[in-house]
């Protein structure tokens, strides 16, 4: 594919630079990059967060915003009309019907104040000058083709009446409808459920081929790659480091960056540990439910059951995993047990100790037993409190003095990696890696018997995700800890969890140790997650990394 | 090893002090605006507190010989200890012949005292109100149907209730220009507790044991202090204002005592004539006002780190 070009390229772009302003920490948000995507091809544009991913896509489209990023050399040829040069209206005239877009978030890219079919309406309305009859009758007919039913009433419903899947459908209607040679989608299934973002992933592929479009797919994640991708281009640093065949760059990647990144790659073996039987039990629940709702003063009742008779137990020394999609009501489970709302009904024995509904005064006491870290690294710590501040908080309120609580934040920095002489610094001043890092801190420092990571590694880039894992698994060694982690990736299940708890619908489905729940799925849903999960069949170079 | 921890933690937990002080009174002197602010705003509480030596007479001096004289007139006066001197009318003076400097600088006291008292007791008891109500959901729904209730009567007409009840007092006249500011407090406060009692570093405080009160002072209070400033140089120039009317209205303080509103509502009836009783004391109004706001604006970037990375 790479060596003949039969037709002329839908888009090319050649020794594109585009700036960074003044005072940022590099020069260039991309650098002298060069990507072809000839028609009906599939490009996928790989890189961890600040790579240049979005900057190029957003280049292609015009939509760079001015002042602050400019294009200052190259070229972006669509099918030989340079982007760049062209005016303001012809632009606008482009975007659309030569080439369209599709953004992460489809809620926030819908407009909430219009119904489906208005939005896609206005895209028509802007640019032919069909009938409304007509213009209807096309709505339908791409509404159709995103594997919608009851197509009129979808058209007719306003963008939060929908579910998550079914507007990115929307979002892809809306790009699709005037059959743009190019497509560029910005890690359009990041936001979405994995069994949501296998329909989608099939849909994209099915459509581009039916319309011959064109794809410029962004992703970070490298299952979505392997799906869909038929060549890749790896980012870094705002520079292109490898491009080519798929099934090359995955299997036999040439730069020590892709290298990495693959080699970050969870695989979908659980790991084997043989675990202590007889290990203390530390957290044990029994029928744990949570209910929201309830009456209001002047609503009907309404009951959400959130979780439903919820059984798990781990052991000092291993690790639970809960997984589940969105909304199955992993976090609440999570929540209840860090004892951050309260439980309906149901049990949790912290070491014998039924802490599901002791009071908030003796809870005290028992708070420093079970700590969380959390999904966003940027929300869970305080923007306004040095890190050092933030670790030795949970210490000074039970009693110890500030030398004394500092001492032990400093002998507990090189635990996670980080240099004690950062205590004094800010939040903001670290990476996202680097700020789990400064909560992991916190957990421990509070010497807890349970640690509850809630999507802890969700939000970091693969390779930052795998150093993660690691300390993870390195401080549960050596502290014999506890930790009960849930996540929505199964690959990360995979590898760091010694027994499985999958939860669909507020309810346990399956149960059981990591390799059997992996090797033999005994539920429907189960099943159907494994299936779903991007990249599954496939077989990544297999690279051992080194990190640390 | 132990030696060299101990090294460290010592120098991490002094450096956390001086580095914090330091670097915030560094800001301080940089930011344009508050060195601007502040000065002005400490020029007009220094003629505030030293108007008896600034060469000023009895603002509340009545000498009918002399009514509605422009700037700069100059005539001998006989002065209360017997003795007569030239006298240089500064800025005039008004309809019953008091010299208009001297009504506006002693004029400082009242209006500098009324703004800055109804913004601070406003402001703290408003930031109590709405830190629990915020935090403690069952008090929400109550706390804040009492506020509606209040916000519902209108300000002027509570204070004039609130005076006409107790005396025209210095006191009642500060209460009464308070009370109808708070629920405007509480309902900011609130909502900013609302939207950060949420964020995963507040559940983390609660995960590490962290009791309420600590939770509001250390985790909310910060976030709400940089709105707080913005909202109280707002509440110090309403004050000063409201006073004005309600001086105008009788209801105030009494008219022989000089603020800056009781001045302007007097020169109001003369304003076509004789521009100077409203021109003076508007000037020191609006750059007092001025100054208030740029020390309120400077002093809010300084204060939130993530806006301070940006300067």
């Amino acid at each position: 594919m790479t060596d003949e070009i039969k037709t002329q390229p839908i888009l090319e772009i050649k020794n594109l630079t585009v700036d960074l302003p003044n005072g940022s920490d590099r020069l260039h948000a991309i650098e002298e990059i060069s990507i072809y995507i000839g028609p009906c091809e599939i490009v996928c544009l790989v890189g961890e967060s600040g790579s240049g991913k979005s900057v190029t896509a957003f280049s292609v489209m015009g939509l760079l915003p001015k002042d602050q990023l400019t294009p200052s050399a190259g070229t972006i040829d669509l099918m030989g009309e340079n982007i760049l040069q062209v005016s303001n209206k012809r632009l606008r005239e482009l975007r659309g019907s030569r080439m369209s877009m599709i953004f992460q978030e489809p809620m926030t890219a819908l407009n909430p104040t219009m119904t489906c079919g208005d939005q896609i309406d206005e895209v028509l309305t802007t640019h032919t000058s069909m009938n409304h009859a007509m213009r209807r009758e096309k709505v339908i007919n791409i509404l159709g083709q995103m594997q919608l039913t009851d197509l009129s009433s979808i058209a007719d419903s306003y963008p939060h009446q929908l579910s998550g899947g079914q507007r990115q459908r929307i979002m892809i209607a809306m790009a699709l409808v005037l059959d743009p040679v190019l497509l560029i989608a910005d890690e359009p299934t990041t936001a979405l459920d994995v069994t949501t973002q296998e329909q989608i992933l099939k849909l994209i592929k099915e459509i581009q081929h039916n319309h011959e479009t064109a794809v410029l797919f962004i992703t970070h994640d490298f299952g979505v790659v392997a799906e869909i991708a038929d060549r890749v281009v790896v980012m870094q640093a705002g520079r292109v480091i490898e491009q080519g065949p798929a099934k090359v760059i995955l299997k036999q990647p040439n730069a020590p960056y892709t290298k990495m990144l693959i080699g970050s790659v969870p695989n979908f073996v659980p790991h084997c540990r043989s675990l202590a039987k007889n290990t203390p039990i530390v957290l044990a629940t029994k029928n744990l439910c949570k209910t929201y709702g309830g009456r209001g003063f002047f609503q009907k009742s309404r009951e959400i059951r959130a979780v439903h008779r919820v059984n798990l137990e781990i052991r000092r020394g291993a690790t639970l995993g809960i997984v589940g999609e969105s909304g199955s009501g992993k976090s609440t489970v999570a929540r209840c047990i860090a004892r951050l709302i309260d439980p309906t009904a149901g049990h949790i024995y912290l070491e014998n100790y039924d802490i599901a509904q002791v009071s908030q005064s003796s809870l005290h006491s028992l708070r420093s037993r079970v700590q969380i870290i959390f999904q966003d690294p940027y929300r869970s710590l305080n923007p306004r409190r040095t890190v050092g501040a933030s670790i030795i908080e949970g210490l000074i309120n039970y009693g110890m003095s500030k030398q004394e609580a500092y001492k032990r934040a400093c002998l507990l920095m090189p635990l996670v990696r980080i240099d004690p002489n950062a205590l004094n610094r800010y939040p903001h001043q670290f990476s996202g890696g680097q700020r789990q890092r400064i909560c992991i801190a916190r957990a421990l420092a509070m010497e807890p018997q349970l640690i509850i990571a809630d999507e802890a590694v969700s939000a970091l880039d693969v390779s930052v995700q795998s150093q993660v894992l690691e300390l993870f698994n390195d401080i549960r060694c050596r502290l014999n800890l506890a930790i009960l982690f849930i996540t929505h990736d199964l690959r990360v299940a995979a590898q760091v969890c010694d027994t499985i708890a999958v939860m669909h619908h507020g309810e346990v489905v399956e149960y059981g140790e990591a390799t059997r729940v992996f090797d033999n799925p005994q539920h429907e849903y189960t099943r159907s997650l494994f299936a779903a999960a991007p990249g599954r069949g496939f077989d990544f170079a297999n690279i051992s990394i080194s990190t640390g | 090893m132990i030696e060299g921890i101990e090294k460290l933690v010592r120098s991490v937990t002094s450096d956390y002090v001086v580095m914090r002080m330091s670097t915030i009174w560094q800001q301080l002197i940089r930011n344009s605006s508050i060195m601007f602010g502040a000065i002005v705003l400490g020029f007009v509480v220094f003629i505030a507190i030293s108007a008896p030596f600034l060469d000023t007479m009895d603002p509340s001096a009545i000498d009918l010989a002399w009514r509605n004289n422009k700037p700069g007139v100059r005539h001998f006066k006989i002065l209360p200890d017997g003795t007569t001197r030239e006298w240089t009318y500064r800025m005039g003076t008004d309809t019953l012949g008091r010299d208009t400097y001297s009504r506006v600088i002693y004029g400082a006291q009242v209006s500098l005292a009324v703004g800055s008292l109804v913004a601070m007791l406003s402001l703290t008891i408003g930031l109590i109100i709405g830190l629990v109500a915020g935090y403690v959901l069952w008090l929400d729904a109550i706390v804040l149907r009492i506020m509606d209730g209040l916000m519902a009567v209108p300000g002027i007409l509570l204070a004039i209730t609130m005076v006409s009840l107790a005396n025209a007092s210095l006191l009642t006249l500060i209460l009464a220009i308070a009370i109808p500011e708070i629920p405007r407090v509480v309902r900011l406060v609130r909502s900013i507790v609302l939207s950060i009692r949420d964020e995963p570093y507040v559940e983390a405080a609660v995960s590490v044991g962290t009791r309420l009160p600590m939770i509001l002072i250390r985790h909310l209070l910060p976030n709400i202090v940089a709105p707080l400033i913005v909202m109280g140089t707002y509440i110090f120039a309403s004050a000063i204002l409201v006073e004005a009317i309600l001086s105008f209205l009788g209801v105030g303080i009494s008219p022989e005592t000089p603020t800056w509103g009781n001045i302007m509502a007097e020169g109001r009836l003369m304003f076509r004539i004789y521009p100077h009783n409203i021109l003076f004391p508007g000037i020191f109004l609006a750059i007092t006002l001025l100054a208030v706001n740029m020390l309120g604006d400077g002093l809010r970037d300084i204060l939130d780190p993530r806006i301070r990375k940006r300067l």
